[in-house]
């Protein structure tokens, strides 16, 4: 057996990179979605001067390279502010960042996709602005915005692989050291590329059952 | 009483109501009619604060609906029943109507059901507490409108065309129960084409002629040759009605 054989120990090497990449994933996912969520609500009750704000700064991070905002993050910032930046919090800071961005796209667009009749309404019926959006707009924009953001969830979760040229030792990355190891691309990278796709699969999978039990628990079937 | 002063809207530089000036007292049933475009559902959009008008003043039972506190006073006295029904789609019959009893009135959800559950039965829908409203049919979502107005126990139920977007059969549906509302003393102001029925329900008639109050009378009154039907406009609109 030469040296750069593979070896048993390889599937702990993925197995370690796979977790880093899901553990990331899943943080950036949760903060992600919170803030994309905050910017939306802020944006729905129109406080003066922030809507631009969000609007501009959402559309800055859609519309430029995440590794480019990921360089920034890891070496700009750090070099403005006199920092230290650990990898781990560069990727952090810049994925939760993107993902959003495009939350908040999408939950102000399920937010504004909503009849203006029946909002008339509970406001005719005395309910304050908070428990409309509670209890008339929140649930239709939830299974409104559902679809679209397992969709972009998907794709954030390939997104993350980016995050290996700063150092971070995720999936990609342990793919790399295997690859230089190895010298065999075609099966690291097939192999690499597969996990990715399980775990896709999987998410896009969970996504369209939860998003079915959110249809159904409301019942109003297909809009 | 509903009282409504000078009340004028404009939208950008046309001007919708124009110094509309009207006083509902409690137990009147005061129908609104006139021409499609003449202002009355916005006149309606103004009593119930979904409009901010742009002078004069309106007072329900003396809250002023301009400002803020008088407005929620006078949304926890008043109803609206909507011409396209504005039922929220989301929720099942029973969850439209409780839904403003219990985050507005602060009832308990038990005490709103059941309500909401006498009501439905008294409008012939007891079966259907929890459907939704896309699985019922416009005179049945009508209804459900209807009772949502109803478990608000307001002292004002305002009724913007409400069976205009129904087929004839079912409008018969919907005015019987408003039929029996009015024989329950409850106060409307009532928008609709619907002449004979106005007739044989209000206790007064106003006419809505490009944003002006052309006439105010007492319904009698409006129906006779000497009355409202002296004025031509009137004359006019009524034989209109009738040929359609
Ligand atoms: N939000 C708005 N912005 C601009 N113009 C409006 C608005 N709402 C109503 N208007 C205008 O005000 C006028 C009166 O409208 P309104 O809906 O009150 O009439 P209406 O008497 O209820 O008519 P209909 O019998 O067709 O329901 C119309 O010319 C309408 O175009
Ligand atoms: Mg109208």
């Amino acid at each position: 057996m030469r040296f750069a054989d593979f070896t048993p120990f390889d599937l702990v090497l993925l197995a370690q990179g796979l977790g880093v990449s899901l553990a990331l994933f899943l943080t950036t996912t949760v903060a992600g979605l919170l803030l994309g969520l905050g910017f939306a609500v802020v944006h729905h009750f129109r406080f003066p001067f922030v809507n631009p704000l969000i609007v501009a700064v959402t559309e800055a991070l859609k519309n430029s390279p995440v590794l480019v905002q990921l360089f920034l993050v890891f070496f700009g910032i750090p070099a403005l502010m006199q920092i230290r930046m650990t990898p781990a919090s560069a990727a952090f800071i810049t994925l939760s960042l993107n993902t959003a961005a495009f939350a908040f796209v999408i939950i102000r667009a399920g937010i504004e996709s909503i009849d203006r009749d029946q909002i008339d309404a509970a406001e005719a019926f005395g309910l304050r602005r908070i428990q409309i959006l509670r209890r008339v707009i929140g649930p239709q924009a939830l299974a409104f915005s559902i679809g679209p953001i397992v969709g972009i969830l998907v794709n954030q979760l390939q997104v993350t692989s980016l995050i290996s040229v700063i150092g971070v030792f995720d999936l990609t990355k342990i793919g790399n050291i295997l690859n230089l190891r190895t010298l065999e691309p075609f099966i690291v990278w097939a192999v690499i590329g597969s996990i990715y796709y399980v775990c896709a699969k999987i998410l896009a999978h969970s996504g369209a059952r939860l998003e079915r039990r959110i249809r159904r628990s409301y019942a109003w079937g297909e809009v | 009483m509903i009282r409504i002063k000078d009340l004028v809207k404009t939208f950008d530089d046309s001007t919708v109501l124009d110094g509309v000036t009207l006083d509902v007292n409690a137990g009147e049933i005061v129908t609104v009619l006139g021409a499609s475009g003449s202002g009355k559902s916005t006149l309606i959009r103004c009593i119930n604060g979904l409009e901010r008008p742009s002078g004069g003043t309106i007072t329900v039972d003396g809250n002023d609906v301009t400002t803020k506190a008088g407005l929620a006073a006078s949304r926890r006295i008043s109803a609206t029943v909507f011409q396209l029904f504005n039922l929220y789609p989301h929720m099942t019959a029973l969850g439209n109507i409780t839904l403003a009893p219990v985050e507005v009135l602060g009832k308990s959800k038990a005490e709103a059901e059941e309500q909401a559950r006498a009501l439905l039965a008294k409008v012939g829908l007891a079966g259907h507490a929890d459907k939704y409203p896309q699985q019922l049919s416009g005179g049945q979502r009508q209804r459900v409108g209807i009772c949502r107005a109803l478990a608000m126990q307001p002292r004002y139920i305002l009724l913007d065309e409400v069976t205009s977007a129904l087929d004839p059969e079912t409008t018969g549906e919907v005015l019987d129960i408003l039929q029996k509302l009015a024989t329950e003393a409850t106060t409307m102001v009532f928008v609709t084409h619907e002449v004979a029925f106005a007739r044989s329900i209000s206790t007064r008639i106003v006419f809505m002629e490009a944003g002006k109050l052309l006439v105010d009378m007492p319904t009698e009154e409006f129906f006779a040759e000497n009355g409202g039907l002296a004025v031509p406009r009137i004359r006019q609109f009524l034989s209109q009605i009738r040929k359609d």
